[in-house]
């Protein structure tokens, strides 16, 4: 018994060893295209909608040749916090800021010192073709139409359902006249959004695999198609054009509302348990002090 | 990886597994060795006027909210889908939001109880104190919450929702609610810090089925001495 269990154990160190042998083989020869597949993939998930190579600008800088204009360590540094350098007042940060129209670039989860060498050794290698797969999507640039400005507002409010699953609009975000209660406030007020990003093509750009840290993990799995894109962006171009008051006070009156619920619902407490048990000498008390009274 | 980086795996990556952990392994031991103590120990015996208002606000109202915590959970979909109609949205969130404040009135009426009389606070002890701290956090967050960053119902099901589920299988994908506002991380934080410390309360009396206080006619409590004086 004890030799089967040594020779078993022997076995397993062995098999372990070949795997162990296999595997470390299979990552020497393959990593140049598995790594530079996996750093295009991370840039078009998470860069490709704010920047392209050779495409000019979107919400942030067309990063052709990027590392011409600026040092490796600071580019570097950028990408892992960009907040943290606005913060510390460097100037190159606060001119790319500047021209972002006041847009922060989202720090991106999980991104590792390692991994932001590899984005700029691929923006390095992509800047070198003539033509790059990241030179940027091309939209439609028809004129918006009516319909379009109605689809928009349907998919905000979920009326209409994102084809890939993505949830509406409205559970995260407002636009000026919606009315009563207004749109979520979890994302920014997105009345504005078109003005702020810079138009058209770099809000459709945004849309594509939004960069957020709150949106990004969502949309990442539901994507929205070109089409829905297109509504989405006729309807905040024409929100931006409403004029009036905006909904700042919703949250106060949704407050009120529920406030005012909880009374009713307090009262009707109050009406179901009107024979509850209250007390015991209280009662009895009483009682007794009517009958001194007689 | 900097400090925050390390914090945040701390708080959303490894806590909820210590939380579970602790809430697993806690109830089942107490109700091995002090099955009897799996109780509220209730005190509608020393007060009964404002025992009413903390006792029958609070729980019903908890209920429902964690009734819609749960659903959330485990139908996303659907309830995105709901949602899918402002109407319906906000009759949901005034819904929910009349339940958290009919919560936060019942444990406020209920801490002022405990510790504004002197026959119930000597029956409240020190684990009882800190729950309603912990409940007062929890409750008083989640009503902020669904007041500042609406619409919680819909963003739940699409963020917090799949968080939740990470964690369920054991594959803890803390991206969900690393972007969150401060008030819904103090949220998440604190819901692991009750369910962490659950066993060690009177909150075990949840477990206890079946638990028929929710429809039964109210009963009166009365002692009985009659034999022994005869």
């Amino acid at each position: 018994m004890q030799m089967y269990r040594v020779a078993r154990r022997l076995s397993e160190v062995w098999r372990v060893r070949w795997s162990w042998a296999i595997g470390t083989a299979l990552v020497c020869a393959a990593p140049p295209v598995a790594v530079g597949q996996e750093t295009a993939a991370f840039f078009k998930q998470n860069c490709y909608s704010c920047h392209t190579i050779g495409g000019g600008r979107l919400v942030g800088p067309d990063l052709k040749s990027v590392s011409q204009r600026k040092d490796r360590e600071w580019l570097v540094r950028f990408i892992l916090n960009p907040q943290a350098m606005m913060d510390r007042g460097d100037p190159y940060a606060m001119r790319i800021l500047e021209e972002s129209r006041g847009v922060v670039m989202a720090q991106i989860a999980g991104l590792t010192r390692d991994r932001a060498n590899l984005l700029l050794d691929l923006i390095e290698a992509e800047s070198a073709l003539e033509k790059s797969q990241f030179e940027g999507i091309k939209f439609s640039d028809r004129p918006f139409t009516e319909l379009d400005v109605e689809t928009g507002e349907r998919i905000f409010n979920g009326l209409t359902r994102l084809s890939n699953g993505g949830p509406p609009c409205i559970s995260c975000h407002t636009v000026r006249g919606l009315g009563l209660l207004g749109g979520g406030r979890l994302g920014v007020d997105l009345t504005k959004v078109s003005e702020r990003v810079g138009g058209r093509k770099p809000l459709s750009a945004w849309l594509v695999s939004p960069a957020t840290t709150t949106m990004q993990p969502v949309f990442k799995s539901y994507p929205m198609e070109p089409e829905e894109i297109l509504s989405l962006v006729a309807f905040f171009e024409n929100s931006a054009k409403q004029v009036g008051d905006d909904d700042s006070v919703a949250p106060l009156t949704f407050f009120l509302l529920g406030l005012m619920g909880m009374v009713l619902v307090l009262g009707l407490f109050d009406a179901l348990w009107k024979n509850r048990f209250r007390a015991v000498r209280r009662p009895l008390v009483a009682g007794g002090e009517m009958r001194t009274e007689v | 990886m900097e400090n925050a980086q390390y914090l945040d795996q701390l708080l959303f990556g490894v806590l909820p597994y210590l939380a579970l952990a602790t809430f697993f392994l806690g109830t089942i031991q107490r109700y091995r060795s002090q099955a009897f103590t799996y109780s509220s120990l209730s005190s509608q015996f020393l007060e009964n006027q404002r025992h009413f208002w903390g006792m029958v606000p609070l729980h019903y109202g908890i209920l429902v909210v964690l009734a819609g915590h749960v659903v959330a959970f485990l139908f996303p979909r659907q309830l995105l889908a709901w949602n899918g109609h402002p109407v319906r949205l906000y009759i949901l969130e005034i819904s929910a939001l009349i339940f958290g404040l009919l919560t936060l009135v019942g444990l406020l009426t209920t801490l002022i109880r405990r510790l504004g009389y002197s026959k119930i606070r000597t029956v409240t002890s020190t684990a009882d104190i800190v729950l309603y701290l912990l409940l007062l956090v929890q409750v008083a967050s989640g009503v902020t919450v669904a007041v500042t960053h609406s619409w919680g119902s819909s963003w739940f099901a699409a963020s917090a929702a799949p968080y939740l589920w990470s964690i369920v299988t054991l594959d803890p994908n803390i991206s969900f609610v690393l972007a969150m506002p401060f008030m819904v991380k103090v949220h998440i934080v604190n819901a692991c810090l009750v369910i962490g410390f659950f066993p060690f309360t009177r909150l075990v009396h949840i477990l206890v089925i079946p638990n028929p206080y929710l429809w039964r006619r109210p009963q009166v409590v009365r002692w009985n001495r009659a034999q022994d004086v005869r």
